[in-house]
């Protein structure tokens, strides 16, 4: 019935192009940087976690296996170094290798984990138990340097290959050799994948530039090429196994699978592009690049939405996820100097622990004891509800109802009234100069310039914008007089800062003699509005010859 | 332009002023003769078989003359043929509803004795509500205004309303003009035949129980003008009505406005600018024959302020011989500056004899910044209730002085009414709708909610009793802005105020809500801020000066009703515009280049009708300043508006996704967000640019209108200076301008529709002109060209029926604004025939015309906040009808024991017992109201198809049996 008291609405104002977007902060949100350099300065050369590279194909043994997995494998040099996901710590090293690793993956029961060597070797490593991972398996059939090794999402015992002998394998677990050899590149076959939803068929990029789809069912050659101007250094399947990316050179091709042509060529990155990465559950692409920068793409028109730089070229990356959601925690990014970023974003009850930590670290360098006191009654009263909560729970078995001490509704949350700030219960309650003094201080930690001219909109409309501003003596009423300087040329703030002038001009004009100060800020106001019109009048000309041109070309 | 035209005035006009009407219908032509004739003689040669007039059409249409229209004869003979066809054409094709709504008056409601129903008095009506369920029982209409006593400056208004106090079930009703009514609500009995007494003015009235000859027998005490600084109080019982004659009590040598009585009529008081008369019955010992042995002594005693509102609470006392005297009386006043006074136990401080008493000390309670505009005891006597314009209602505890608040309520509250047991509140708020709150929770247990457009009132507010530094408005200077949502044609969207005051404080008024209003109950449904509001917050500057809201001028809803265009408008009041002068500009022109018009489109919720904001465009139409926003229609066929400014650019406006750095954004339920943007621009060709030799300054001020043609494939828009506007017609689909037709206007543009090939433009003339054959079909020229009367002219198409109607006022002549007592005319055409279809004259000023949705009739709302319909025959108007007319209305029996109670004292216990058993069966049907079902909602069952593709006979049966089968009650 009687309505509820609102604080007074913030101005919307247009949109202008805005300085950071709700995307670039959440990959912003990826911080907490942990590096690790890798042995001997190592270059990195991949990344992997298994459940990476599936989508929503996989079985749902192989679901419940990844969901288990706190280990990711990142390859460097003649090693593969375990980590843990949740700790972001080296768990162990694997360095039984004769030559350069490659592409070391874990089975997505966290189990196993197969590399390739530069010998053409392929090991299979126990990586669940002890400390020392043991060799299950080798072969050594390929004959040039394994590049990939993959395990397929859907089945825990296949795994794929590929080497710069021109070919990619087949692997059943148990058997010594491959079920099914595919040839037909030209080159060096230096990435692949399973497609996701679509266990039967494998894809390939090589050095001789092209994209080969390869079906396991279907005997012969490939089903489907595509060729590119540069070698493909990476292919990732998107989650839906129609669309395909693959790195060629310094650009990402998006290929349709289905309707088997190019949709579209990236050329964001000014050199080559060596890795690529789903995240935000495949809504989102990440890709690496030799140019150092890592680029966020949003998959639907391929627009870059978030980047950062790296200090060396990036040879690995991968988005890793964790949790029932498969939300991103990770960002692991490797490099050529060897050097091993991890970025991390946290989420949900950990970030507003963190941020808790955050401010009372704050305050205690602050030496602000009165506030981390308040924390910290807080805490200790939060904690004593959740205990006799818990004692009364245990009592219960004889009463019907509990009624918790604190007065949280039916939702758990505290139902409470929105508390006005300050400013806002000055506002509502007349004392419009003492709400404007605290909205403009510039130096406030709460100072939003978008408050201040909501404020003086409100005034205006509420024809107390003289009353606020009367009345002030030389100390309260210069910080008016800056505000106004610094935003009136600001078009969205423009016509407001005018009229504050004007009325500034015409109460306190009079005393501009006897105060420098009040003289020093109005000539600075006056200076800055005669560059501004100087601007407009430029502007003005420059329009004008513009359009004299125009209407010359329209007649010629 | 007006004198140009009378002396051509021929015979006809002389022969209607003979009729007593003012003027003729008048055509003018335009084309060639020979057009003109030929359509004339098709129309005449339709067939004239139907019936003469019905009843359903008010005397003044009967006429068949309007006073809107103005016809240039040229002395032409086909066209003298063709008004006479007129007077003798048949009307009985459209007829006009009853109105219903109204205002609620600032008089106090009136509980019924068991508190099942709530009487609240309109402007034109008396309407009883059932306090369970908030549902309209009854509606008395009385006819207050006549229509043939327009030339009084003051219209007859109800000033009093009072239950009978000897027998319930009747209510007396006065009118200032000296009506009196004696109703039996229960019925709704006695409207015709009211006691006419004869009064200068009557000003109020109480209904006092008295005892006569040992009945009780009502006496109403009549505060009437006796001259023009003197007024009587008057006695009258029902023989005294009858005879015209009443008893008088008391003359005052000033005018006091206010009248209570207590106790049976032992005591009177009458409250006049800062004096209190206080009368008390002198008891002789003797039995009360007649009227004309009341005899009261009267004291006189000076109040500190303006009394606006009193009441009075006596405790009576048993005499030793078994009657009743008053023992002590409690006294409060309320005053126009925002004190209250107490006066406790008051006859004991006034003087033994003396008529003029010293002033008197009362107890003062001030809270209040502003009137009090109602202060009534609670039951007990231990509180007060009070409120006023801070929309606060304050209960005061009297022993300890502690105020509690019930704040925030809608709007200011004009009266408020303790129930007769005490247990609820009654209030009747400004924006005229009434509430009953519980005394224990004060939570409102029934809610009438009215239309809440401005109206023209009788009486001045109470704030205006003090000199304010602001004037309110007292004329309807724009129209109310109205439309519906095509997909719900029940509901009528209207842009209003915070109530009659908080709205009518600046230069127009302000209209920041929306309130939906559903047309099939009758209830406001909900109201939506549309522009900025502050109902929380206080509404006047430091200054005192009121904070001026908003004002809606526009408003359309696309074709799907999914989406609502708004335009509103606000300037600074110029008293802050002092300062910002700079070299030689007034402060009018520094309020015009901060005008804020915002052009803001809503998505509307499928679920409840809720409005969400989704863009609003700051400078829709821009040149040097903010350009006024002259129309904005929807398309037809799909999601586009279009947008005429004074800047003389038409712009579209199309929803997009949104998109935030190349991403489709999406809400917190993952549906996708559109935004409105300007899709198209089409520049207008300006006047200068056809004819040279017309130099039309660019301060000129532009009027036009917009309007789509039914397919949605050509905009017309008429835009230009009064001089002569032009009409441009806009391909939609690529905003190339197809055609240019000038002088189809003139004067300043009213509105344009389309409707199939003809294109109607109002503006000083009303012209509809066919597109394909590119010829006016008929003309006619508007007589009344008065400024207020521009701005109040409608125009409305419906295309069901293919058929327009065009409203107009119809000032007082002795009035240069639309005030109190103008009347309006509504005339239906149809778009082939320049003959008008109906001519009705409304008794009250019109402000919206909308087509009905659905239907091929039209509805208006007039100043008095009531809507009429009107409906082509055969067609049931979608609107509320009360409990009572559709029979609905409980059983007799149920009134029957208080009846009995009250009247037949002696009644046995036996015969009390019988009663009480009837309403224990009665009981049962209590809930009835559920299965109320409106005639429309069968006729849409059976009138879903035609007879051969009619769903099966057996879901036929369910679903007029789902209409009629009560649902379990959940009150």
């Amino acid at each position: 019935m009687a309505a509820e008291v609102q604080p007074l609405a913030t101005l919307k104002l247009p949109t202008v192009v805005s300085p950071i977007t709700a995307e670039q902060r959440y990959w912003k949100s990826f911080k907490n940087q942990k590096s690790h350099t890798s042995t001997a300065a190592w270059p990195i050369s991949h990344i992997s976690f298994p459940g990476s590279s599936n989508g929503s194909a996989a079985s749902h043994s192989l679901v419940a296996a990844a969901k288990a997995n706190d280990l990711f494998a990142v390859t460097s040099g003649p090693r593969v170094d375990i980590f843990s996901i949740r700790k972001r710590e080296l768990l162990k090293t694997i360095g039984r290798f004769d030559s350069e690793a490659h592409s070391g993956e874990i089975r997505a029961d966290g189990r196993v984990l197969v590399a390739g060597e530069s010998s053409g070797k392929m090991q299979v490593f126990d990586v669940g138990t002890g400390t020392r991972a043991v060799i299950l398996k080798t072969w050594h059939v390929h004959k040039q340097p394994v590049w990939v090794t993959k395990w397929s999402p859907a089945e825990l015992t296949t795994l794929m290959s590929a080497s710069d002998d021109k070919t990619v394998r087949l692997w059943d677990l148990p058997s010594n050799a491959p079920s099914r050899m595919f040839s037909g590149h030209q080159d060096y076959v230096r990435s692949g994948a399973f497609m996701p939803d679509r266990n039967n068929l494998l894809v390939s990029g090589s050095y001789d530039s092209t994209v080969r789809v390869w079906d396991a069912r279907a005997p012969g050659g490939s089903v489907l090429t595509f060729k590119h101007a540069d070698p493909i250094e990476e292919v990732l399947p998107l989650p839906g196994g129609t669309t395909l990316l693959a790195a060629t050179g310094s650009a990402i091709s998006v290929l349709d699978l289905v309707a088997a042509k190019p949709l579209r060529l990236i050329t964001n990155h000014q050199k080559t592009v060596t890795s690529l990465s789903l995240a935000s559950n495949g809504r989102r692409v990440v890709s690496g690049s030799l140019d150092g920068h890592v680029k966020v793409f949003e998959t639907t028109n391929w627009n870059v939405v978030s980047g950062s730089k790296y200090p060396s070229p990036i040879l690995s990356l991968s988005v890793i996820t964790a949790g029932a959601g498969h939300e991103d925690r990770h960002l692991a990014v490797g490099m050529q100097s060897g050097v091993l970023s991890l970025r991390t974003r946290l989420s949900g009850a950990t970030a507003e622990k963190a941020r808790a930590r955050a401010t009372e670290d704050a305050l205690m360098v602050e030496g602000a004891s009165s506030k981390l006191a308040k924390i910290d009654s807080a805490k200790a009263k939060r904690k004593r509800n959740a205990v006799s909560n818990k004692s009364m729970a245990l009592l219960g078995e004889n009463v019907d109802v509990i009624i918790p001490t604190d007065a949280t509704n039916s939702s758990g949350g505290r139902k409470r009234r929105v508390k006005l700030k300050p400013w806002q219960r000055d506002f509502r309650e007349g004392r419009y100069a003492a709400c404007l003094d605290s909205v403009l201080d510039l130096s406030s930690p709460e100072y939003q310039p978008v408050t201040a001219l909501s404020v003086l909109v409100a005034l205006r409309h509420r024809s107390a914008l003289r009353e606020a501003l009367e009345g002030r003596d030389e100390v309260t009423v210069l910080p008016l007089l800056k505000w106004v300087i610094k935003y009136i040329s600001d078009p969205r703030y423009a016509t407001v800062c005018v009229d504050v002038a004007f009325q500034l001009f015409d109460i306190y004009s009079e005393y501009v003699g006897g105060s420098t100060e009040l003289a020093d800020q109005f000539a600075v106001m006056t200076g800055k509005v005669s560059r501004e019109v100087e601007k407009a009048q430029m502007a003005i000309i420059t329009n004008g010859m513009v359009e004299s041109l125009m209407i010359g070309g329209a007649e010629a | 332009m007006v004198e140009l035209r009378t002396p051509r005035k021929t015979s006809k006009a002389s022969k209607m002023d003979a009729n007593g009407e003012t003027a003729s219908l008048k055509k003018r032509k335009r084309e060639p003769k020979e057009e003109t004739t030929a359509s004339q003689k098709r129309q005449r040669s339709k067939p004239k078989t139907q019936p003469a007039a019905n009843g359903t059409v008010d005397d003044a249409a009967d006429s068949q003359e309007s006073t809107l229209f103005e016809q240039t004869t040229n002395g032409d003979l086909e066209l003298t043929d063709a008004s006479n066809g007129l007077t003798t054409r048949d009307t009985s094709a459209w007829k006009v509803s009853n109105p219903m709504g109204g205002r609620m008056l600032d008089i106090d409601p009136i509980f019924s004795l068991d508190e099942r129903y709530l009487l609240i008095t309109y402007n034109t009506s008396i309407q009883v509500y059932s306090t369970e369920d908030s549902l309209l029982v009854r509606r008395i209409t009385l006819p207050v205004t006549k229509l043939d006593s327009g030339a009084e400056l003051s219209s007859p208004h109800i000033v009093a309303s009072a239950l009978s106090a000897s027998a319930p079930d009747f209510l007396w009703v006065a009118c200032s003009d000296g009506r009196i009514w004696h109703l039996n609500w229960t019925t709704g009995e006695g409207a015709e035949t009211p006691f006419t007494i004869d009064v200068k003015k009557v000003l109020d009235m109480t209904v006092e129980s008295v005892d006569i000859r040992d009945k009780q027998e009502d006496v109403l005490f009549v505060l009437q003008k006796f001259t023009k600084s003197s007024a009587q109080i008057v006695a009258y019982d029902l023989k005294a009505l009858q005879k015209k004659t009443g008893k008088l009590i008391h003359t005052y040598d000033e005018n006091p406005q206010l009248l209570r009585s207590a106790a049976g009529g032992r005591l009177i008081v009458a409250a006049a600018k800062e004096t209190l008369h206080i009368g008390t019955l002198k008891s002789k010992g003797k039995t009360v024959k007649g009227v004309d042995d009341l005899e009261y002594a009267f004291h006189s005693f000076g109040v500190p302020d303006l009394v606006t509102c009193l009441d009075i609470r006596p405790t009576l006392q048993t005499t030793k011989k078994g009657g009743v005297e008053i023992q002590f009386v409690d006294l409060v006043i309320g005053c126009a500056r925002g004190a209250i006074y107490v006066y406790g136990d008051l006859l004991s401080k006034l003087p033994g004899n003396a008529t003029k008493a010293g002033p008197i000390q009362p107890r003062k309670l001030h809270w209040h910044r502003r009137a009090v505009h109602s202060v009534k005891w609670s039951e007990d006597g231990n509180y007060l209730i009070s409120g006023g314009a801070e929309t606060v209602l304050v209960l005061w505890q009297l022993d300890t002085g502690k105020r509690e608040f019930l704040p925030h309520l809608s709007a200011t509250i004009e009266n408020i009414v303790v129930s007769p047991k005490g247990s609820s509140y009654a209030l009747h708020l400004d924006d005229n709708s009434a509430m009953v709150l519980s005394t224990a929770e004060m939570k409102p247990t029934t809610y009438v909610s009215g239309i809440q457009s401005l109206v023209l009132s009788d009486k001045p507010s109470k704030e205006s009793l003090v000199r304010r530094v602001w004037r309110s408005v007292d004329e309807i200077s724009t129209p109310l802005i109205t439309t519906s949502n095509p997909t719900n044609p029940s509901q009528l969207f209207l842009c209003v105020g915070n109530g009659q005051q908080a709205s009518s404080t600046g230069n127009a008024p302000s209209t920041p809500l929306l309130q939906v209003f559903d047309v099939s109950s009758f209830q406001g449904v909900g109201k939506h801020p549309i522009a900025r509001t502050n109902p929380t917050d206080a509404n006047m500057t430091s200054q005192g000066a009121p904070i001026i809201e908003p004002r809606v001028t526009k408003m359309a809803f696309s074709h799907d009703g999914k989406w609502l265009a708004s335009v509103d408008e606000w300037q600074p009041p110029e008293r802050d515009l002092e300062p910002l002068l700079t070299g030689s500009k007034t402060t009018c022109e520094v309020s015009r280049e901060r005008r804020e018009i915002y052009l803001k489109f809503w998505e509307v919720e499928a679920e409840d009708n809720s409005l969400q904001l989704v863009s609003r465009i700051n400078e829709a139409h821009f040149t040097t300043e903010s350009e006024t926003i002259l129309d904005v229609v929807s398309d037809p066929i799909s999601s586009r508006f279009a947008s005429l400014g004074t800047d003389g650019v038409v712009r579209f406006w199309s929803p997009k996704l949104r998109r935030k750095d190349g991403l489709a954004t999406t809400g917190p339920e993952g549906h996708q967000l559109r935004t409105w943007s300007c899709s198209r621009a089409v520049e207008l060709p300006a006047y200068g640019q056809l004819e040279e030799a017309v130099e039309v300054s660019p301060k000129t001020p532009r009027s036009g209108a917009l309007a789509f043609s039914e397919d949605g494939s050509v905009l017309f828009a008429a835009y230009g200076p009064s001089s002569g506007a032009v009409v441009a017609v806009i391909d939609t689909a690529t905003g190339a301008i197809r055609d240019t037709i000038p002088n189809l206007s003139r004067g300043e543009i009213r509105g344009i529709e389309a409707l199939s090939s003809s294109l109607i433009i109002l503006s000083e003339d009303l012209t509809v002109y066919d597109i394909v054959s590119d010829e006016v079909q008929y003309s006619f020229a508007l007589k009344e060209t008065s400024e207020a009367a521009k701005q109040m002219t409608h125009l409305a198409v419906n295309s069901e029926s293919r058929s327009f109607a065009v409203a107009a006022p119809i000032p007082n002549s002795s009035q240069e604004k639309l005030k109190k007592g103008a009347k309006s005319e509504l005339v239906v055409f149809s778009v082939d025939e320049e003959v008008p279809q109906l001519i009705q004259t409304f008794p009250q000023v019109i402000t919206a015309v909308l087509p009905s949705t659905n239907s091929a009739g039209f509805v208006a709302v007039d100043s008095a906040a009531q809507i009429w319909s009107i409906t082509e025959s055969g067609e049931q108007a979608r609107m509320l009808q009360p409990l009572a007319d559709l029979n609905m209305e409980e059983s007799k029996a149920l009134v029957a024991p208080v009846d009995l109670a009250i009247e037949d004292g002696e009644a046995s216990d036996e015969e009390m017992h019988d009663a009480d058993a009837d309403v224990e069966m009665e009981d049962d049907d209590y809930d009835v109201h559920q299965a109320v079902v409106a005639p429309q909602k069968l006729a849409e069952i059976f009138n879903a198809a035609p007879a051969f593709a009619m769903a099966p006979i057996e879901d036929i049966f369910y679903q007029v049996a789902g209409l009629f089968s009560t649902r379990p009650s959940t009150i």
